[in-house]
């Protein structure tokens, strides 16, 4: 009987492609608005994942995220280094700066100053040089959608810079995920972002601290803000930092959660509208076979075949349609690092899932009222 | 029924398969496409405590290397043109080893010239000596005569006087050599002085002048006048370690610390305590930056490198680890 | 084939379809309707039965309980010694599915699959194989000259091979009692002849009772027995029709 469910379903071409419709484009807008929401808020995150081998970051108390810091006196450092359970300790400075390209236009940067000796700090790829060209003088490094956004699609090595009266020479390419803003971001070592960053009293923006094995990252946050009275964040807290404080400061999170409710409603609509056309079209057969001698309990199975058909075929289109559309975008800058969490797939599946159960139990009430009877009339 | 091949439905077979195909790459996707972002271990190693300092409460600090001496700025104390070095950067010298010399042509134009008068005076000296015998010898030959008419009266008054200024002139001579002698003796000193000699036994760290360039006294504590030379005792070296007063009062004192070098952070060497400086004082950059303000103040804690250590260098910037006392906090 | 509750009580002598003291109303607003006066009816296996009447006479309610799809109000029915009201719903809807062949006035044929297929659903119901269900459908439109139109979709037929694939459809469970809602309402006269022709010759047989819902008086001369009905009640019970109608 499953089998008849099937072709009565897709026997009507119209309503069967208008069903597939919906759904796909449900779980499209569910599934690509989610996506990109979650991508757009992580990019507040995405300065701490940058950092490929920072535990916990260390600093001032009342800093916030990667860029809204309050610099701490440079002894701070020591202080991090002294409390037990830290295996190291590097500088990191992070500062927004104004920069003078070759045209004479002024750009607003982020200037990154990583540990001199280690390099602590830079994202783990590199797209263009290695990481040793820091050791150049006057040596930065421009991550790549900075290039884009500078330099367009000329190659930026050798450009100079003038950064707070001081030349800097772009030397390298870095392989970043931009951050919220899409700030052009110059990698520099530490002793040089002093000279290109204008100077305050205080400049250690960061401590990055790996911990010891024994210790996890957890417990050392804790025992350094116990020590040292500064605030120590763990990888992930501080990248959940930066991801909370663009939910707080920006309206993204309800202008998505509308663009999605909004596909939830028009999938609902849609599909609801169709499925019980399409119910109310085949009620007479329905009521036969009823009459013939099929339980409710098989019409209720035949109707969910249905509804399972027209849902997972729709659910596997438009989640093709999200994967294509956000590898079409993979190349534009705007869109570099985008990914979709394994996680969004599930609730755009659940989405579709309690739309077609609610629009097939509607469906299936109306069967179900219908009196066998009803054919002898 | 409906199964052969040009039969296939678009709607019930190849729909469901474009769909099926269509998670199989939304899986594949979703599962490559996640972000890389697993911890790693820096490709360049940190500094770290190591041992027993790695569990344990300690004190960390930026230290930086000098020698045991600390640093001796050589300056002169008579200013002139550089004449001659003779000493390069590396070198050992002994105490007293003459380093440098200033310009000394004045001086020694001074000699030569305290030298003629010195001679002058010898000169003047004899000429006195043989006028005075010969006016001795007149007077002598007039007191012999004893007829007093032979002679008058006023010849023995004047030969009188002429013994009497030729002793007189005898005396000036003298005196005017004696003069000459000590001129030329304070120049030679001034020759002396003019070569600067090795105050301590040590090493050459650098040499800041070229020979031909003009050096003035007053050494390097003068305003706007170079060091011509630095040196130190580097055997051994000490490493002078600032430390947050806040953290000072944990400094578990006469703990050796473990010193390694900016940008060799595999290298550890244990140092000795060897003091710790009684004056507090604001915190001098070693971050480079050109003008810190800062608010901080540190402790000096001073530490003996091992004699055998190679490759440390005056100067050169060190992370150090200090034990902490174990009553701290 | 699981469970043919009938075959035991179904003595070669009994009646094969027993109505007693059958009454039926419907609500209609505040009022009651009785549609069904005290109907007492026997059938006997192996006969063509006419159940005729006006509109609103209550044919088509009676037809519906003797078949098992709505429930009297008052009375008894037993299909082949079995008394289908007593049943648990479950198993009244088996009974309907293993007893009784439902040849509908609109056929009711599913657009999207083909005539075979169509012809196969009480048996695809039954649990039967798809494959065989359908073989044996295909049988069952040979039988029916239709043979050769198994393939098509049931809006690529004609009306009269339309109606040929729902009696096969009726037919092809072989069940015991087959009711059959004004088949030749459709149709001109000499059509819907031949359908009676057809339903005599290949629904009917020994242990087969036929009911016909019909007020086609042109083929009135084919049944074994005509009941006429009006409002609610059994006014003719014979082998012809009475004079005035």
């Amino acid at each position: 009987m499953i089998w008849i469910a099937i072709r009565m379903l897709t026997g009507d071409n119209q309503k069967f492609y208008g069903l597939l419709f919906g759904i796909a484009f449900s779980t499209l807008l569910i599934t690509q608005q989610l996506v990109i929401f979650v991508n757009l808020i992580e990019r507040g995150a995405s300065s701490v994942y940058n950092v490929p081998s920072a535990d916990v970051w260390v600093m001032d108390p009342v800093s916030r995220t990667t860029d809204v810091n309050f610099p701490m006196p440079s002894t701070a450092l020591d202080k991090v280094r002294g409390v037990a359970g830290v295996e190291w300790a590097v500088p990191h400075l992070r500062a927004s700066a104004s920069v003078r390209t070759k045209s004479g236009d002024l750009e607003g940067v982020s200037v990154i100053g990583v540990d001199d000796a280690t390099l602590i700090g830079l994202p783990k790829n590199m797209v263009v040089g290695t990481t040793d060209v820091l050791s150049r003088p006057d040596t930065v490094i421009i991550d790549d959608v900075g290039t884009t956004r500078m330099f367009g699609e000329a190659s930026p090595i050798g450009e100079r810079l003038e950064l707070n009266d001081q030349r800097a020479v772009v030397r390298g390419i870095a392989d970043s995920i931009p951050s919220f803003t899409s700030q052009v971001t110059l990698y520099t070592k530490y002793s040089q972002a002093l000279r290109y960053v204008p100077g305050t009293r205080n400049r250690l923006s960061f401590v990055l601290v790996g911990a010891s094995d024994e210790i996890s990252p957890e417990e050392l946050t804790a025992r350094i803000t116990e020590e040292t009275g500064l605030r120590a964040r763990t990888r992930d807290e501080f990248a959940q930092d930066g991801i909370n404080f663009i939910i707080e400061n920006t309206g993204i999170p309800l202008n998505f959660g509308i663009t999605v409710a909004l596909g939830f409603i028009v999938g609902i609509a849609i599909v609801g509208l169709t499925f019980s056309l399409f119910i109310r079209d085949n009620i007479k057969q329905f009521g036969a076979l009823k009459a013939i001698g099929l339980t409710n309990g098989k019409i209720a199975q035949m109707v969910a075949a249905q509804a399972l058909m027209v849902g997972l075929v729709g659910y596997g289109l438009g989640v093709l349609g999200t994967v294509g559309f956000i590898y079409a975008f993979s190349a534009n800058p705007t869109f570099k690092g985008f990914y979709i969490p394994w996680q969004i797939p599930l609730v755009s599946f659940a989405s579709i899932l309690v739309i077609i159960t609610l629009t097939g139990w509607l469906a299936l009430r109306s069967v179900m009222k219908t009196e066998p009877a009803a054919v002898f009339r | 029924m409906a199964l052969s091949l040009k039969n296939v439905s678009f709607s019930r077979q190849v729909l469901p398969v474009v769909a099926l195909v269509g998670l199989v790459i939304a899986v594949l996707y979703i599962v490559t496409g996640l972000p890389d972002r697993e911890l790693e271990e820096p490709s360049r190693e940190p500094p770290r405590a190591t041992g027993e300092l790695a569990g344990q409460n300690r004190v960390a600090g930026a230290g930086i290397v000098e020698p045991s001496s600390e640093i001796v700025s050589v300056g002169t104390a008579l200013s002139g043109l550089l004449t001659a070095i003779r000493v390069e950067p590396g070198d050992i010298v002994q105490q007293g080893q003459p380093l440098f010399t200033v310009d000394d042509r004045a001086a020694r134009a001074s000699l030569t010239e305290a030298n003629a008068q010195i001679a002058e005076a010898r000169a003047a000296i004899a000429e006195a000596s043989s006028a005075r015998e010969t006016a001795d010898r007149q007077l002598a030959l007039f007191r012999n005569v004893e007829d007093p008419a032979a002679v008058s009266r006023s010849e023995v008054i004047r030969a009188e006087g002429e013994a009497a200024a030729a002793r007189q002139r005898l005396e000036l001579a003298r005196s005017r050599l004696s003069a000459a002698e000590a001129r030329a003796n304070s120049v030679r000193t001034e020759i002396g002085r003019l070569t600067v000699r090795a105050p301590i036994t040590g090493e050459i760290l650098s040499v800041d002048k070229r020979v031909g360039e003009f050096v003035s006294a007053g050494g390097p504590q003068g305003a706007g006048s170079e060091p011509i030379l630095q040196m130190g005792e580097t055997r051994p070296l000490h490493i002078r370690i600032d430390i947050d007063e806040e953290q000072a009062t944990r400094i578990k004192e006469g703990a050796p610390a473990i010193v390694s070098p900016r940008g060799d952070a595999s290298r550890q060497v244990e140092a000795q305590f060897v003091r710790i400086e009684p004056l507090v004082v604001p915190k001098r950059s070693l971050t480079n930056s050109a003008a810190e303000r800062v608010d901080v103040r540190v402790v000096q804690a001073i530490y003996a490198l091992p004699m055998s250590e190679e490759g440390f260098r005056v100067g050169q910037q060190v992370d150090a680890y200090i034990p902490a006392r174990e009553s701290a906090r | 084939m699981s469970g043919q509750p009938s075959l035991d009580q179904a003595g070669g002598n009994g009646p094969a379809i027993a109505v007693r003291d059958i009454a039926r109303d419907f609500v209609a607003g505040q009022q009651t309707i009785r549609v069904l006066h005290g109907i007492d009816l026997d059938v006997e296996p192996g006969n063509l039965t006419y159940l005729v009447g006006e509109s609103g006479s209550g044919k088509t309610t009676l037809i519906s309980i003797m078949c098992g799809i709505l429930f009297p109000t008052e009375g008894q029915v037993k299909v082949f010694g079995t008394d289908i009201y007593d049943l648990p719903d479950r198993e009244l809807v088996r009974f309907r599915l293993q007893n009784i062949g439902f040849i509908f006035q609109q056929y009711n044929l599913i657009p999207a699959i083909d005539a075979a297929h169509n012809a196969a659903v009480p048996l695809i119901a039954q649990g039967m194989d798809r494959k065989e269900a359908r073989d044996r459908a295909a049988e069952m439109l040979d039988k029916l000259n239709i043979g050769d139109q198994a393939n098509k979709l049931p809006n690529q037929l004609s009306g009269g091979q339309q109606q040929r694939v729902a009696i096969a459809r009726a037919l092809v469970h072989e069940p015991r009692l087959v009711v059959c809602d004004e088949p030749t309402a459709a149709l001109d006269a000499k059509s819907g002849r031949r359908v009676m022709d057809l339903l005599r010759e290949v629904a009917l047989a020994e242990d087969r009772s036929v009911i016909i819902v019909t007020h086609d008086n042109r083929v009135f001369d084919l049944a074994d027995r005509i009941l006429v009905l009006e409002d609610g009640r059994i006014t003719h019970d014979g082998t012809k029709m009475p004079k005035d109608h």
